[in-house]
């Protein structure tokens, strides 16, 4: 505290501004956001991916909730009808991008560090390093985390959150930013069903008051139950941008 | 951990715009967080605290300003605010609910101090 004026300054804050009370002291109202940077190279992925036909899909979820499980189970069940590429986020190792690669796939494998997120300067870099002229969906596959990824808007079309049932029933309400971005839910690991007490439809139910329009699938890439419906669902975002 | 990012960015905005007003410094900044957007308040407040070392916002408190989420309630009817992110209604519990708002995460204000001409300036 100052004791000259009581201004709340310290002295070496009150020492670089040279004279003592201040000239003008004025307030500037601003209301910008914070993520204005991210959002503004957001929208030049987006329309990138755009101009080549490209849907882009952010996959959203905890680790292990079977990401990259559910990438592999949609290579196989669409066989060539669509061109799928993927970009990984992982905080390190390439383990993931090695079995995207052993399917085929255009991969590249963003290796954040101690990020805990991927951001749209990380999805624009990568973008740079795919044959995007030769993929009709392009996954990106979050860092696995239910909280940061959240925040961010990667540029991508659709993003969607995988919650598995082994995970609990309800996940929604506890992590809600990441489900108010997502334009889909998909309950994953359904094969396990009978072995946790998962309620099936209480996901679904919370996670429309966060998003409205929400779509909501049930999946297995083990059986490969549901996994159909989802790439129905993405093939129809495919069309819908030409 | 990304509120280091955004109190950096928070930092980065403030600075310049103090700048451009031509501010010797800053004396208080102000962000909006609303509890869906994802940031913890209080950890950005602590990582504030890094980020504004040797800037004009040195010597400059930050305050958080809420932005709470808006719900109508499908069963009872209530309009209003939420408790940070608890999706019920506070007067009859429901979870059947209409939320909006409550992800706002902006630089709100500065207060910044413009200062005397330096010796030997043009004023």
């Amino acid at each position: 505290m100052c004791e000259t004026c009581g201004c709340g300054l310290p002295e070496a804050a009150k020492r670089r501004s040279g004279e003592h009370p201040r000239e003008h002291v004025e307030e500037a109202v601003l209301y910008r956001g914070l993520l204005a940077a991210n959002d503004a190279q957001a929208r030049e992925n987006r329309e990138h991916l755009l101009a080549r036909g490209v849907l882009g899909v952010n996959l959203m979820s905890g680790p292990g909730a079977g990401k990259t499980s559910l990438i592999e189970a949609l290579a196989r069940r669409t066989r060539g009808r669509l061109r799928l590429g993927v970009i990984e986020g992982d905080l390190a190792t390439d383990r993931d991008a090695r079995r995207i690669r052993a399917l085929g796939l255009p991969v590249h494998q963003v290796v954040t560090g101690s990020t805990c997120h991927l951001d749209a300067a990380m999805v624009h870099d990568a973008l740079h390093r795919l044959p995007l002229d030769a993929l009709d969906i392009l996954f990106v596959e979050n860092v696995g985390n239910l909280v940061c990824p959240g925040v961010y808007d990667l540029g991508c079309q659709l993003d969607g959150v995988l919650l598995s049932v082994t995970e609990g029933d309800d996940k929604v309400a506890k992590y809600p930013v990441a489900f108010r971005r997502a334009n889909f839910l998909c309950i994953s690991k359904t094969d396990l069903l009978p072995h946790v007490s998962f309620d099936v439809s209480r996901p679904g139910q919370e996670a429309r008051v966060l998003k409205g329009d929400l779509e909501l699938f049930y999946c297995s890439s083990v059986t490969g139950e549901g996994t159909e419906a989802l790439l129905a669902y993405l093939e129809a975002g495919r069309a819908k941008l030409s | 951990m990304h509120e280091w990012g955004v109190a950096r960015e928070l930092v980065r905005q403030a600075e310049g715009e103090a700048r451009r007003r031509g501010a010797r410094e800053v004396r208080s900044v102000t962000a909006r967080v609303g509890p869906l957007s994802g940031v913890a308040p209080e950890l950005l407040a602590r990582a504030y605290e890094v980020a504004r070392l040797g800037t004009l916002l040195e010597s400059a408190a930050l305050s958080v300003e809420p932005d709470p989420v808006l719900a109508s309630c499908r069963e009872c009817g209530r309009e209003g605010p939420l408790e940070g992110a608890v999706l019920a209604c506070p007067r009859c519990g429901n979870r059947e609910l209409v939320v909006r708002g409550g992800d706002a995460l902006h630089l709100a204000k500065i207060e910044i101090e413009i200062g005397p001409e330096p010796p030997g300036g043009e004023g």
